[in-house]
């Protein structure tokens, strides 16, 4: 009989699927859960404590003790250690790259990729360790100011992003297709004129979704720059500054918030702004991927 | 026609009734109808991309794994519709085992791979376990090459061997139907020459349905020969038939060579 | 004349790409030499298991790498059959549908959620609303929802490394999905499998922003350091790296630091190893190929 078996391996099989499908549910119920949590907790600043959305965004003054809530030296900050790091580690980032995946005989590539891999697996403490015992020394020597700031943070992101954006580069440059390659070459392109003319343009959606996921590990990173920032809650004037950028300010002061109050309100506040920046970035991602294809 | 000469004929094994396969909208096979006779080779012939291994493939519901694929029709096992609503795919595949054009050993044991089948099927006990292992190497004819290194890996055989492998890991579960789809077109002549041999042997306990690219393949080994071209199932005969004498313009000029 | 600058052009351009690898690569040299140099005097028999100390130098790390790999072990027994499953599901079952799209999507978007703000999640779902407080298991489930989607991803990668071939003989003997996926395709993918899990045990090993506020800054001192249950404070080895530099009283911070940071990357060094000559040696064993 070949209908109406209901033997164990069929019993099996609908068991296995309904669990499959529960353990991918569980990713659903996180998201949804994460944003609805920090969603409630995020708002209270604005719905408990009556601050206006207005002040958080742009006051210049955080104290949350005298009830000043303004974010503004902590957006501030997040913009521009991020824009500095992808203004300086993404160009490298998307260069070493492009070897990768054009220039580098095999044997560097085999060579020089574990080194690439061994930088994504540093924990960001020990970038913020070298920032601190390394960099900062450097700087304050270098300019006589404390060292902590802008510049040493910037430094050490540029340096924590290079990874994300290398691999992605190279993946981005190797689904160019190899007829491109061929055809510019046998025109008499040299290797740098179909690189720059030819597969680059190609690649281009996927080099601009390289740089913006390097912008999303940059601006969600915490501790590595934390320690080398100085913390300073104020509006910096200069690269040479003490600063401090929405994550760092987590750091620094969840651990002294009394649950259910302004400050808490504010991190959490803090906390649901940089999740939706990280989800506003992914939502680009797939703009930029629809539009390409 | 075979299975349809009476009294002490081959029974009639499968019935092939208005069979359509379309991947998305093209259609690959159109209005096929073929008796597959029971104990007997059946070879399928013509030239690539005529829809011979589409055609074997819904022989057993392969193309169920394949997105965008899509079987019409009845194909009738013992006078039951395997592709009625309430038969289980699975249990068909039991029933219909395939081999399929290159080696496709599981990169564990000999022995391992032999019974992988039983023991899905809920074989239980080593002792039996070892018995239909045997058993099957022997039907394979690949015992006496490997029955000192039953533990080794599957991997470590030749190409021809593991093709006879992947025949016996069939044979354990003991179909009544064995589709082929091109078994031997990856190997040498020698190991080609042990699977003709073997499916000669095989026929007389199973019924064999076999797509071969080798016009003198399907002389060898067939006992009735089916031309396809372009998604149509043009001819059926016995293969001496086919051969000698075709109804059908286009199956001679296949013959003849005039399609290459 | 034109040829000659192109040909420059070409040359430079190639030399200027060149460097720039060459100098990410000298650089994480320098870095990890420069971590030695540092860390290579502190790191001693009694730093590696001795007890720390929160006001006087001398302290050693030993109850912070127990909760470290503690935390580790938590945390894959968890993340490892959820993402397994999920992976199975998104990688052999599901074809398309708008569960699919919810749950590839869901998982996108927790893959760039920033650490401290799972930390910040971890705190208030785990540490306030469960009322666990600070403890392993808040830290490990933290890590766990962190580090679901990339290991979903590595369980994705590894199924689709495996033949469609493998399949279809198991079907073709009437094996049903789920038998042809746990006896064929599931082991068949064992290497990368593998590769990807301890490179992200790499990753779980050195996490610090999603643990400070989960697991907590503190251990328990003398044997209790050492306890097994997941309801305790857990302050790990990197937690420690972050905490002595802004925190914590002791006088020799540095000696502590520098040590701590080298074995962090001593671990980092390990788990890329290991993930890379076991599951090449699982890969060659099951395939039969180099």
């Amino acid at each position: 009989m070949i209908a109406g078996n209901a033997n164990n391996a069929h019993r099996n099989e609908s068991v296995a699927l309904a669990l499959l499908k529960s353990a991918s549910a569980f990713f659903i119920v996180s998201i949804v859960v994460l944003l609805g949590y920090l969603t409630f907790e995020g708002t209270k600043l604005f719905t408990v404590d009556h601050k206006s959305i207005f002040e958080f965004l742009f006051s210049p003054t955080f104290s949350p003790d005298t009830g000043q809530v303004g974010a503004a030296p902590f957006i501030l900050g997040s913009l521009f250690v991020t824009g500095f790091a992808i203004a300086v580690g993404g160009p490298f980032g998307l260069a070493v790259g492009v070897f990768f995946s054009e220039l580098a005989p095999p044997r560097v590539a085999a060579a020089m990729k574990p080194a690439i891999e061994v930088l994504v697996g540093i924990p960001s403490v020990v970038y913020g360790w070298l920032g601190l015992t390394l960099l900062v020394p450097l700087i304050r020597n270098m300019t006589g100011s404390t060292g902590f700031g802008l510049l040493s943070a910037g430094i050490v992101l540029s340096l924590m992003i290079l990874p994300t954006v290398i691999s992605l580069a190279e993946d981005a440059m190797r689904v160019v297709p190899n007829s491109l390659r061929e055809g510019s070459l046998a025109l008499g392109a040299t290797r740098w004129e179909t690189i720059s003319r030819v597969l680059v343009p190609a690649a281009r959606s996927g080099l601009a979704v390289a740089v913006i996921l390097g912008i999303a590990r940059a601006i969600g990173e915490a501790l590595a720059i934390q320690m080398v920032l100085g913390n300073s809650p104020t509006i910096p004037h200069g690269l040479l500054n003490a600063a401090s950028a929405l994550t760092s300010e987590i750091v620094m002061d969840m651990g002294g918030a009394i649950q259910g109050s302004v400050t808490q309100h504010a991190l959490f506040s803090m906390a649901l702004l940089l999740l939706l920046i990280a989800m506003s970035l992914i939502v680009l991602v797939k703009f930029v991927v629809r539009r390409a294809t | 026609m075979i299975g349809a000469n009476g009294r002490g004929g081959p029974r009639e094994k499968m019935k092939v009734e208005d069979m359509n396969v379309f991947y998305g909208s093209f259609q690959a096979i159109k209005d096929a109808n073929l008796n597959v006779a029971e104990h007997r080779v059946t070879a399928l012939i013509g030239p690539s991309g005529c829809g011979k291994s589409t055609f074997i493939r819904a022989l057993n519901r392969m193309h169920d794994l394949t997105p965008g694929a899509r079987v019409e029709g009845r194909v009738m096992l013992d006078g039951e519709n395997i592709y009625a609503p309430s038969v289980d795919p699975v249990t068909v595949r039991h029933r219909i085992g395939m081999v399929f054009q290159r080696a496709n050993p599981f990169p564990k044991s000999i022995f391992e791979n032999v019974v992988y089948g039983p023991k899905i099927h809920g074989l239980r006990s080593h002792k039996a376990l070892v018995e239909v292992a045997e058993k099957s190497l022997r039907a394979a004819a690949l015992w006496d090459e490997v029955k000192d290194r039953l533990n080794r890996s599957a991997l470590d055989l030749s190409g021809g061997q593991q093709q006879r492998l992947c025949i016996a890991r069939v044979l354990a579960v003991e179909p009544e139907v064995i589709l082929m789809d091109e078994p031997a077109s990856a190997l040498d002549p020698i190991a080609t020459s042990k699977i003709e041999d073997l499916i000669g042997e095989l026929k007389r306990r199973y019924t064999v349905v076999i797509v071969t690219h080798s016009m003198q393949q399907a002389a060898r080994i067939s006992d009735s020969t089916v031309f396809f071209l372009l998604g149509e199932l043009i001819e059926v005969g016995t293969t001496s038939e086919i051969f000698t004498r075709p109804k059908d313009k286009r199956t001679e000029d296949y013959i003849t060579g005039r399609y290459g | 004349m034109i040829q000659a600058r192109r040909r420059f052009t070409d040359a430079f351009a190639s030399g200027a790409l060149w460097g720039a690898a060459c100098f990410v690569v000298l650089m994480l040299a320098a870095l990890v030499g420069y971590l030695i140099y540092l860390g290579g005097s502190a790191i001693s028999w009694h730093f590696l298991t001795g007890m720390s100390s929160e006001m006087n130098a001398g302290g050693g790390v030993g109850p912070q790498i127990y909760n470290s790999f503690y935390i580790l072990i938590l945390t894959l027994v968890f993340t490892v059959p959820v993402s397994l499953a999920a992976g199975i599901y998104l990688q052999e079952y599901a074809a398309t549908g708008w569960f699919r799209s919810a749950v590839q999507f869901s998982a996108e978007s927790l893959a760039t959620v920033p650490s401290i703000v799972m930390g910040l999640f971890g705190l208030l779902v785990f540490v306030q609303t469960l009322r666990w407080g600070f403890s392993a298991l808040a830290g490990a489930l933290t890590l766990t929802v962190l580090n679901l989607p990339a290991l979903t991803r590595v369980t994705q990668e590894a199924l689709a490394s495996v033949p469609g071939t493998l399949r279809e003989a198991s079907m073709a003997v009437g094996g049903t999905k789920w038998q042809t996926v746990l006896r064929i395709v599931l082991p068949s993918s064992i290497g990368p499998l593998t590769t990807g899990i301890v490179l992200i045990s790499g990753r779980i090993f050195g996490e610090t922003a999603a643990l400070i506020y989960t697991a907590g800054t503190s251990v328990a001192h003398g044997r209790a350091a050492y306890d097994l249950s997941p309801l305790r404070p857990a302050e790990t080895l990197a937690v420690h790296l972050w905490y002595t530099h802004s925190e914590a009283l002791i006088p020799d911070v540095t000696r502590i630091g520098n040590g701590s940071a080298l074995v962090l990357l001593m671990m980092v060094l390990i788990f890329n190893v290991v993930a890379r000559v076991v599951g090449r040696a699982l890969t060659m064993h099951i395939t039969r190929k180099a």
